[in-house]
């Protein structure tokens, strides 16, 4: 099986036979190692039974799951839409790009441990703190991606374009937006499993609700199976969006097919 | 449709900067010419004597250095928006948006001046029609063979019943036998419609078959001769292709001698 057909059949919410093999030897090492923890020396909470993590799974609270997913969906719809705000202003505009580009290099380069710091300092409200942080990582993707591909567009379709004279509306609605739309997806791909690692470090420093919070609460209480737990929750939801992107991605891009 | 406006250029003049060596390019320089309503003028010459540039100026995508050109009282650059609906343009490329089906294509030029989504789909069957492609409406471009591809742009261009049409080098890339067949389609739609059409052209056997008026041009757009097609028994096209092959190839010689 070729490399993009496993990432394709991944994507798409199937596992090969390979994929299976290699969870079930994972999943088999894990145990062994739990039964044998303490004969080596590591203590017991430390490499728990799947059927002490299949007893978290349990206690698992939607309410959390929701709300990381709600913060992470929010953020990110409102992160498209500015990004590609600016996208199209900065398109239009040679000057304002000229005076924003550095500033969203910088931006870019700001680690996400020091936006989480800043929001804590300068805002007061938890989800303002939370949403601040997840616009200030994934906004930049979205516009530099989306200008990028605005200029990638071909010198003839713009030209064909204007030759029927649009107004600036339709040239965007029309020609625009359903060229860069590949471009679009991908980044929509690449910011939510950025999205869904800033969520939980955001929720694990300041919220009360939230998988991120959970975590933190596991690892006050050393509990490994409820972080494990938790970690699953995180990456089947991570899975479940690329694969409703997917969906859509395969839906609103057959004209490739 | 209203009888097409006259077009005047000016003394058209058009110089372009090159962004690395800082040098000036004179594309067009000083051309003057006429042409009348529902008229078919073939523009020929050589490649780089400033066809395309002229295209972009006709269509008001390049603004003119100096001189103008006038259509109706107004200039396409100046009064950009005033020609919306009114021009038409068929490229050396199909250029056909991707996503959409060959329907959606044609459709374009009517969404942008508002037609209502039953009559601009009705309009863009019927022109498909015409064109031969009504079983393949909903076929997206790349299920279409370049022959096809380039009548759907046709479409695109003839659903607006434009008072202008510009074609640049419409049919150049395509074989001899679909090139012939949809030059005579175009013209015959061009004179049905009554609009004027400029196409611009290398080929002289395209610019002759075409054309009732050939214009020729040399380098930096120097109008070398001015043809009246109908005026000429078709017997004769032979003669008049070598004049103009003569002129074209004296005036290459021309200026290869002023570049020395």
């Amino acid at each position: 099986m070729h490399l993009d057909e496993y990432r394709e059949a991944g994507l798409a919410g199937t596992f090969s036979r390979q994929t299976v093999i290699s969870l079930l030897i994972f999943v088999v090492v894990w145990e062994v190692l739990s039964h044998f923890a303490p004969a080596l020396g590591i203590p017991a909470f430390a490499i728990p039974s799947f059927v002490r993590i299949g007893r978290s799974l349990m206690t698992i609270t939607p309410l959390d799951v929701t709300v990381t997913v709600a913060r992470v969906i929010g953020a990110l719809i409102l992160s498209f839409v500015l990004g590609l705000c600016l996208a199209m202003a900065m398109y239009r505009s040679e000057s304002l790009e000229s005076y924003l580009h550095p500033m969203i290099r910088l931006f870019m380069a700001v680690p996400v441990v020091s936006w989480i710091l800043f929001a804590v300092l300068w805002f007061r409200g938890v989800e303002f703190r939370i949403a601040f942080v997840l616009i200030a990582v994934c906004g930049p993707v979205f516009l530099v991606d989306s200008l990028d591909a605005m200029r990638g567009v071909s010198r003839e379709l713009r030209g064909m374009m204007r030759s029927f004279r649009p107004t600036t509306l339709q040239y965007f609605t029309k020609l625009m937006f359903p060229a860069i739309l590949p471009n679009l997806i991908t980044s929509w791909k690449i910011n939510l499993s950025l999205a869904i690692r800033v969520v939980t470090i955001a929720e694990l420093v300041g919220a009360v609700t939230g998988i991120g919070h959970q975590l933190a609460v596991a690892q006050e209480l050393f509990s490994v199976a409820d972080v494990f737990a938790w970690t699953l929750v995180l990456v089947a939801l991570l899975f479940l969006l690329e694969a409703v992107v997917v969906r859509v991605e395969q839906r609103v891009l057959r004209w490739r097919a | 449709m209203n009888d097409p406006p006259p077009i005047e250029v000016r003394q058209l003049r058009k110089v372009f900067r090159q962004t690395t060596s800082g040098q000036s390019v004179v594309a067009i320089e000083r051309l003057d010419l006429r042409i009348a309503p529902r008229e078919v003028v073939a523009i020929v010459g050589q490649t780089g004597c400033g066809k395309s540039t002229f295209f972009d100026l006709m269509i008001g995508l390049e603004r003119p250095t100096e001189g103008s050109i006038v259509i109706g009282g107004r200039t396409p650059y100046g009064d950009f928006d005033h020609f919306r609906g009114q021009m038409a343009t068929v490229f050396q490329q199909d250029r056909l948006l991707p996503w959409r089906s060959a329907l959606d294509n044609v459709q374009l030029p009517l969404e942008l001046i508002g037609v209502a989504e039953e009559v601009r789909r009705e309009r863009s069957l019927s022109w498909l029609e015409r064109l031969g492609l009504a079983s393949f409406a909903n076929a997206y471009p790349r299920e279409l063979s370049g022959g096809m591809r380039q009548r759907v742009a046709i479409a695109r261009a003839f659903v607006l019943q434009p008072a202008i049409l510009l074609a640049d080098e419409a049919f150049g890339h395509l074989d001899e036998v679909t090139a012939a067949e949809l030059r005579e389609t175009f013209l015959g739609l061009a004179r049905e419609c009554g609009s004027t059409a400029i196409l611009i052209t290398h080929q002289l056997e395209e610019a002759i078959g075409v054309g009732d008026r050939i214009i020729v041009l040399g380098k930096s757009a120097k109008l070398l001769a001015d043809i009246d097609v109908e005026g000429w028994n078709k017997r004769d096209h032979a003669i008049l292709r070598e004049a103009i092959q003569a002129t074209l190839q004296s005036n290459e010689q021309d200026s290869r001698l002023a570049g020395r």
